[in-house]
C-alpha cells in the first residue's frame, strides 16, 4: 500500500512537470547540485575534491561478557581496519573533475569522483583507488526531465544524499548508517563456524574451503555501497513562484532504477533496484549546499537481494560449539526482499538549523557479529577440549529495523555552529526477539569554519546499546559500548 | 473643390526636413539615447571562457547601477569567443540578466562569434532574448568608445 502511494505520487509530479513554468532550478538541491552543471557557464573540466583526515578515539572497553568475552567489541574499535580503538586516519581523500565536456552544449553533463582514503569503500580488497562516481546526465529535456546514467547516489534519504563533504557531523546516523549504507556478504551468517583444528587455531591446508568461508568472518566482498548504485535515473527540480520579494517554491522528484548491487561491480542477479523519492519546499536565500531553505521529503527504495541462505543449518548440524563446520556446498542461494522508506525535513535559516528523519526497513537487516566480536576472531575454548568458534557478520534476511533522527545547529558565530543531534534505531524488531537490538545515541558537534572551503569537527557521541529481550549476556556484551570521539579537518579544493 | 492650405508649403516641406534629420540623428547616435542623462558610459567586455567571469561581470553592472542609479549610468556587456555563453538562453544567469535589462543595462553578443559556434555546434545557439547581436564584438567596442564609453573588462 505505502509502495503503490508513492510510485502513484512520484508518476503524478512526473506529469506534472510539464504544466509548471518551465523554469528548472540549478539550486541547493542535492539532485541537482550532484548530478548537473550550471547551464551556460560551467567549465568544460573543473578539477576538484576533499581532504578529510580524522582522529578518532572509542574507549577500550572490551566485551564484557560471551563467548568472547574478554577481547576487542566490533562497536568499539575504528572501522575498516578493526585493529584499535584510537587513530589518526584518512578518513576520506577525493578526487573529482566535473564539467560539460563540450561547454557549448549545456545539455550533456558529467560527473567523477574517486576515493583515495581509508575506508570501506577502498578498504574491501586490501586498500586501492576506487571509483565513487562516473556519470553522464543529459538535459535536452529539461523542461521536464533529466535523464542520469552511470554511478552515483541514489536518490533516498538526506543523510546519505547530501555531500560527504558539507555533512554537519563526522559519522552518519545510526538508521542511515545500519540500514541503508549497504555492506555486501557472501552468505548470511547463520551457520556457526567452528576452527577445523583446536590444536592448530589457523586452518590447513585441507581446510582451505572452510578458510574460504570462514576465516574472513563472513567479511565485506567488496566496497561499501556508499549510499550509491550503477544505473539511470530521470530527475528535475522545478521552481515555481519565482519572484522579486517572494520565496519561491521548488518540487524535486527522481526515479531510479539500478542494479542493487553497490558500486564498482556489475550485478549478480537479475534483480533490479528501484528508487523513488519526492521533495518539496520553500528557498529563503543563497545558494549553494549551506542556502536557507527548508524541504520535505519523501522516499522509498524497492529492491531484493541475493544471498547464500545457511539458516538451514540441520544439514550440518550446526550449533554450536561442537558440531561440525558448515557444509557451505549443500546451502542455496536465495533472494530475500529488501525495501526501504523514510520521511524527512530540513530547515535552515539565519543562525538556525534543524533536520530530522525517519527510516524504516523490512529485509536484509545487518545484524552485528557473533557475540559483538570482530569478525574472524576465536571464541575463547569452553574447555581445553573444545574448538572455537569464528565471530562471523550477520543478515537477518527477513526482519524489520526502524529509526529516526532529530538535529539541530545553531550559529553562535559567523564562523561557529554547535550542533546536537540525537539518534535511535530498532534493529530486529519482528520474529526472534532476542534478537533484537535498541540504540540510542546523543552527538554533541562544533563546527568551526576557517573560511567556505575549510572547516574542523569536533564530535562527542554518547552511545548505549540495550537487548530488550536478550538474555543477561546479550545484555552485558551490549553494555560493553563506548562513548566515541572524532575529530575531523576538511579542505574542499 | 476647396483645398486648405493652413501653412505655407515650405513650412510643411521644412517640418518634413526636421523629421528626417531627426530619425537620422537618432540612428547615427546610437546607444547613447537610451540614457539621456547619464553621467558615466561604460562597455564591459567579457571574452572568457572562465565561468566567474561572469558573474563578476554581472556583479559589476549591479553595483554600477546601484552606486549611481539606473538613469545615471548607461551600461553595456558585449560578449565575443567564449564570453558569448553568458548570452546563451539557458545560461544559468538568465535571471539576473533579466534584472539589469530591467535597469537598462544592455547586452550584446558578438555576431562573428555566433557564426562559429553555429558551425560548432551543428545548429544557431538560442540567445537570451535581451541579448542583442550583429557585427563583430571588437567592432561594438570601438563604437561605442568613440561614444565616449569607457571600456572596461573585469
Amino acid at each position: 500500500m505505502r509502495n503503490k502511494l508513492f510510485k502513484r505520487a512520484t508518476l503524478a509530479v512526473v506529469c506534472a512537470g510539464g504544466m509548471l513554468a518551465g523554469a528548472t532550478a540549478q539550486a541547493a538541491d542535492w539532485l541537482s547540485l550532484q548530478g548537473t552543471e550550471p547551464a551556460g557557464s560551467a567549465a568544460r573540466a573543473k578539477v576538484w575534491g576533499f581532504i578529510q583526515p580524522q582522529y578518532t578515539d572509542i574507549g577500550d572497553t572490551k566485551l564484557k561478557a560471551g563467548p568472547w568475552g574478554g577481547q576487542d567489541a566490533i562497536f568499539n574499535v575504528v572501522r575498516p581496519d578493526n585493529d584499535t580503538d584510537s587513530t589518526f586516519h584518512l578518513r576520506r581523500a577525493r578526487l573529482g573533475v566535473r564539467g560539460t565536456g563540450f561547454p557549448l552544449d549545456s545539455n550533456v553533463n558529467y560527473f567523477l569522483l574517486a576515493e583515495f582514503g581509508n575506508n570501506g569503500i577502498t578498504k574491501s580488497d586490501g586498500g586501492s583507488v576506487k571509483l565513487t562516481d562516473a556519470s553522464v546526465t543529459l538535459n535536452h529535456l529539461k523542461k521536464y526531465t533529466r535523464l542520469r546514467v552511470g554511478q552515483f547516489k541514489t536518490p533516498g534519504s538526506e543523510d546519505g544524499l547530501q555531500a560527504i563533504h558539507v555533512h554537519n557531523y563526522n559519522n552518519f546516523s545510526l538508521a542511515a548508517d545500519q540500514l541503508l549504507l549497504e555492506r555486501f556478504r557472501d552468505w548470511d551468517g547463520e551457520a556457526n563456524c567452528i576452527v577445523p583444528d583446536p590444536a592448530a587455531p589457523l586452518p590447513t591446508a585441507q581446510d582451505a574451503a572452510w578458510y574460504l568461508d570462514c576465516s574472513g568472518g563472513n567479511g565485506v566482498n567488496g566496497s561499501v555501497g556508499a549510499y550509491r548504485d550503477i544505473g539511470l535515473q530521470l530527475f528535475n527540480t522545478f521552481r515555481i513562484a519565482d519572484g522579486p520579494g517572494v520565496n519561491p517554491w521548488e518540487v524535486s522528484y527522481a526515479f531510479m532504477v539500478g542494479n542493487g548491487n553497490g558500486i564498482d561491480r556489475g550485478d549478480n542477479d537479475d534483480n533490479r533496484e528501484y528508487y523513488y523519492y519526492l521533495s518539496a519546499g520553500q528557498v529563503f536565500g543563497g545558494k549553494g549546499p549551506r542556502r536557507q531553505d527548508w524541504k520535505v521529503y519523501g522516499w522509498y527504495e524497492d529492491g531484493k537481494r541475493s544471498i547464500l541462505d545457511t539458516s538451514n543449518i540441520a544439514g550440518t548440524g550446526g550449533l554450536p560449539p561442537v558440531d561440525d563446520t558448515p557444509d557451505f556446498a549443500n546451502f542455496s542461494e536465495k533472494d530475500f526482499d529488501r525495501d526501504r522508506w523514510g520521511i524527512g525535513g530540513t530547515y535552515r535559516k539565519g543562525k538556525y538549523r534543524l533536520y530530522g528523519e525517519y527510516i524504516w526497513a523490512d529485509g536484509m537487516i545487518a545484524n552485528g557479529t557473533d557475540g559483538g566480536a570482530v569478525p574472524g576472531s576465536v571464541s575463547n575454548p569452553v574447555a581445553a577440549a573444545t574448538s572455537g568458534v569464528v565471530s562471523t557478520a550477520n543478515t537477518l534476511t527477513d526482519n524489520e529495523a526502524e529509526g529516526w533522527y532529530l538535529d539541530a545547529g545553531y550559529l553562535v558565530l559567523p564562523n561557529l555552529e554547535l550542533d546536537v543531534r540525537y539518534d535511535k534505531l530498532e534493529r530486529g524488531t519482528e520474529g526472534n526477539r532476542a534478537l533484537q537490538r535498541d540504540f540510542e545515541r546523543w552527538t554533541i558537534g562544533a563546527q568551526y569554519f576557517f573560511n567556505k572551503k575549510s572547516r574542523f569537527t569536533l564530535n562527542y557521541e554518547f552511545r548505549d546499546i540495550d537487548a530488550p529481550d536478550g538474555n543477561a549476556t546479550a545484555k552485558e556484551v551490549v553494555d560493553s559500548v563506548d562513548d566515541v570521539l572524532t575529530a575531523q579537518l576538511l579542505i574542499i579544493f | 473643390m476647396h483645398v486648405s492650405r493652413k501653412y505655407p508649403a515650405w513650412v510643411n516641406l521644412a517640418n518634413i526636413v526636421a523629421l528626417l534629420g531627426i530619425a537620422l540623428f537618432a540612428t547615427v547616435a546610437g546607444a547613447a539615447d537610451d540614457k539621456p542623462f547619464a553621467e558615466q558610459k561604460v562597455v564591459l567586455q567579457i571574452s572568457d571562457n572562465d565561468p566567474s567571469k561572469q558573474t563578476l561581470i554581472l556583479n559589476v553592472a549591479n553595483n554600477m547601477i546601484k552606486h549611481y542609479g539606473s538613469d545615471k549610468v548607461d551600461v553595456e556587456i558585449v560578449a565575443f569567443g567564449p564570453g558569448v555563453r553568458l548570452m546563451f538562453d539557458d545560461n544559468v544567469n538568465k535571471g539576473r540578466i533579466s534584472g539589469l535589462d530591467s535597469n537598462g543595462v544592455r547586452f550584446y553578443a558578438c555576431g562573428n562569434t555566433l557564426k562559429k559556434m553555429t558551425k560548432a555546434l551543428g545548429k544557431q545557439p538560442v540567445l537570451n532574448p535581451h541579448a542583442k547581436h550583429g557585427g563583430g564584438g571588437i567592432v561594438r567596442i570601438l563604437e561605442l568608445t568613440s561614444q565616449g564609453y569607457t571600456l572596461v573588462k573585469p
